[in-house]
């Protein structure tokens, strides 16, 4: 028996499933799943192998969806809804994440405005954060292009009270008591659009990823640069004056296997969001962020790309991603293959692994 | 009894669905009675925005939206909005 790779592909128009081979050269498309619905992210739960799709749609709105026969039916959440009180309706579900191996059938949900929702019931009924909804620097949170979104959520393996939540344009921060409290934790972090780019809030992270084997790493692309923490997030170094053609970009990937080893996918920045200069590349680095190199081999050239900050993944084997113009890429022993063309604008990215 | 129609994405989400017959005495109770009814309406109690419904062939809205009564209504017909691109 083959172990292959299973993409999950979220698009404007619905979830695509690609299927590679073990070399990642030879790849199947089927879909799409949840036809109509703009997938902002999919994943599966490697612990129950549950696929849940954060499904949203400009006439009915933020979904949350549940696959428990691999995507052949789909269950509903209970409406995703924020407290009257609040003044808060939830505008789009953005990112959900499994939680640990020891917190069977609870999984977080990012949510734009800046929300973060947390099911304890796999994904039944999802109950918002408290201590993000009134974080009390909120009125100082304000949305970016893709709205107030949280994006990203990233959970210590080595401690159930510690994780980390970003919200563009709020920045990075992290609880270490479950949740209850949230302290901004973005120092040398810039935010080069406000009128003091220090400051303790505002940032616009586009991606942040732990490293799972050395969870005081946390790798982020944000608006204004590449950064890397080596203490959970109480200081970052800035990555992106040494190699890269732009700090600008959406999406970051890491290797499991090695913690110097990052890829970006630099884009002109601010107003312009494609390659710069129509040099559409990979960059990785392997020693930390200190250098990059340049990875388009079997990339187009020339070619105005334009990924988006879920769009991407990697495993132990590979790093994948699609763009905004329905191309999906993985990388296949130094070169990249373009798996899927012409599918809708790919918003969306992860891969497990599948048995041929 | 009312007959409400619904597109097809929405029918998806119903288990393919795309006919109910329900008893209401206004639009709104009758799109509440449905299985998506968390897709017609935002947490607040209202209808999104891209959303049309006719009853017999009149826009609801302007017959006071979910408050539009059907007394002796035959059809309701939900209908997401036309958008290009």
């Amino acid at each position: 028996m083959a172990i292959g790779v299973l993409a999950l592909v979220g698009t404007r128009k619905g979830l695509f499933r690609l299927r590679g081979d073990d070399d990642r050269r030879g790849w199947q498309v089927d879909g799409p799943l949840l036809d109509g619905w703009g997938v902002y992210h999919a994943t599966v739960d490697s612990r129950d192998g549950t696929v849940y799709a954060a499904a949203n749609h400009v006439v009915y709105g933020p979904t949350v969806q549940r696959s428990a026969d691999g995507g052949k039916t789909w269950q509903r959440s209970k409406k995703i809804s924020l407290p009257a009180w609040s003044d808060l309706t939830v505008n789009a579900a953005w990112h959900i994440e499994p939680g640990l191996p020891q917190e069977p059938g609870t999984l977080y949900l990012g949510a734009d405005p800046g929300v973060l929702f947390r099911s304890d019931d796999a994904g039944a009924t999802w109950e918002p954060n408290l201590g993000i909804l009134e974080h009390p620097t909120r009125d100082r949170w304000f949305p970016g292009a893709g709205g107030l979104c949280c994006d990203s959520i990233q959970l210590d393996p080595r401690d159930p009270q510690r994780m980390y939540v970003c919200i563009a344009s709020a920045g990075t921060l992290r609880t270490g008591d479950g949740g209850k409290t949230w302290l901004p934790v973005n120092k040398n972090v810039a935010a080069d659009y406000l009128p003091s780019p220090y400051g303790e809030i505002g940032q616009c992270v586009h991606k942040l990823l732990l490293h799972p084997a050395r969870p005081d790493r946390l790798w982020q692309q944000n608006h204004c640069g590449v950064y890397r923490s080596d203490d959970c997030g109480d200081s970052w170094q800035r990555l992106d004056g040494n190699g890269l053609p732009s700090g600008f970009g959406f999406p970051i990937m890491i290797d499991p296997n090695d913690p110097d080893t990052a890829f970006v996918i630099p884009e002109r920045g601010h107003e312009y969001h494609y390659s710069p200069d129509a040099q559409f590349a990979v960059y990785r680095t392997r020693d930390g962020g200190q250098t990059w190199e340049e990875m388009s081999d079997g990339l187009p050239k020339p070619a105005w790309a334009a990924v988006l900050r879920e769009a991407s993944a990697s495993d132990a084997d590979s790093v994948y991603f699609g763009t905004q113009s329905g191309s999906f890429f993985a990388l296949a022993g130094g070169t990249w293959v373009e798996a899927a063309r012409h599918l809708p604008p790919i918003l969306s990215v992860e891969v497990t692994q599948w048995s041929v | 009894m009312v007959r409400v129609i619904v597109p097809s994405v929405l029918a998806v989400q119903a288990e393919g669905r795309q006919h109910f017959e329900v008893e209401a005495d206004t639009v709104g109770e009758a799109l509440r009675a449905l299985p998506v009814a968390d897709l017609l309406f935002n947490e607040r109690g209202e209808w999104s925005r891209h959303l049309n419904v006719f009853v017999d062939g009149t826009d609801a809205r302007e017959q006071g939206g979910p408050a539009c009564p059907l007394a002796g209504a035959r059809e309701i017909l939900v209908v997401a909005m036309l958008s290009g691109g």
